[in-house]
């Protein structure tokens, strides 16, 4: 079995179950696939392999949500990006009023926006680095619709706050996990 | 008894292997265990999922083995099943075979 193929069996299985029993599964996985190759083809064992690992998702998803490890991103994911909402107001009330032109204030905006997701960003991949992933995803979507709604706003603008958004969140949980392997 | 004593049919099946199995009782010889006597297909990943709950129950308990060179360097998961869950699959088995008593004539069996 190529590297690769058992990085990606690894990656998958780790997203649905804690570590040392991913390890132990990819073990049972790769134990039996051993014994197979003495009886069979290397394409049909691949293929067993492949359809064991595609028919265990649903069981360990579903056990994945039993265990709580879902219910517990998700709400690291929406208290950040409320949280980056709080913020993003607050500093834009503090900022706004010191300038009367429009073009600064959207400058003004945008950062705020930034600051405030890069530093949320930052906590929830700190919690778990699956809440950085779905705040990034959060961000972009609620701003995709807040487009949407309001099209008033020059292109320049909506293009930066898209791209600014998720880019802001994704630098955080960088800066985040970076300084982990730093610290330790 | 309460609802929740009685095991379900996978979970029962589960139970029933990891005991034929004793010390030899790890995911991947549970799932092959199932797989030979009663004919059913079953995933890995349904054997650990089955297992983490009766575990979580208090049924059944885990133990990380030796890492061995078939398996790429991984250690096996084994299972035995805990005091509770012999108790628990007794009282699942007295069910149905208090319920399933005395059908024998009206039972179809295939």
């Amino acid at each position: 079995m190529s590297p690769s193929t058992l990085a990606l069996s690894q990656r998958i299985l780790e997203r649905l179950m804690p570590p040392a029993q991913a390890e132990a599964l990819l073990g049972d996985l790769l134990e039996e696939r051993r014994l197979r190759l003495q009886a069979g083809s290397e394409v049909s064992v691949a293929g067993w392999y492949w359809r064991q690992l595609a028919s265990s998702v649903p069981a360990l998803l579903w056990a994945s949500v039993r265990r709580g490890a879902w219910l517990i991103t998700v709400v690291t994911a929406v208290a950040s990006f409320i949280a980056a909402i709080g913020i993003q107001m607050l500093l834009q009330s503090v900022l706004s009023p010191m300038t009367t032109s429009k073009s600064v204030r959207a400058v003004v905006m945008i950062l705020t926006f930034a600051a405030a997701l890069a530093a949320c960003g930052y906590v929830a991949a700190s919690i778990r680095l699956g809440a950085a992933r779905l705040l990034a995803f959060l961000v972009f979507a609620v701003t995709c619709a807040m487009l949407a709604i309001s099209t008033r706003a020059p292109l320049w603008y909506e293009g930066s706050l898209l791209v600014v958004g998720p880019l802001a969140t994704i630098a955080g949980a960088t800066l985040s996990g970076w300084l982990r392997r730093v610290w330790l | 008894m309460p609802r929740g004593d009685f095991l379900g049919s996978l979970e029962q099946i589960v139970m029933l292997a990891v005991m034929r199995l004793g010390a030899d009782a790890y995911g991947m010889t549970v799932r092959r265990e199932i797989e030979e006597r009663t004919g059913r297909e079953i995933s890995i990943g349904a054997v650990y999922a089955t297992l983490e709950r009766l575990e979580a129950k208090g049924y059944v308990s885990s133990f990380t083995g030796e890492p061995t060179a078939e398996r790429g360097g991984r250690a096996k998961r084994h299972f035995e099943i805990e005091a509770a869950g012999h108790q628990a699959l007794n009282a699942s088995q007295n069910a149905l075979k208090n319920m399933s008593e005395g059908l024998s004539r009206r039972w179809k069996r295939a």
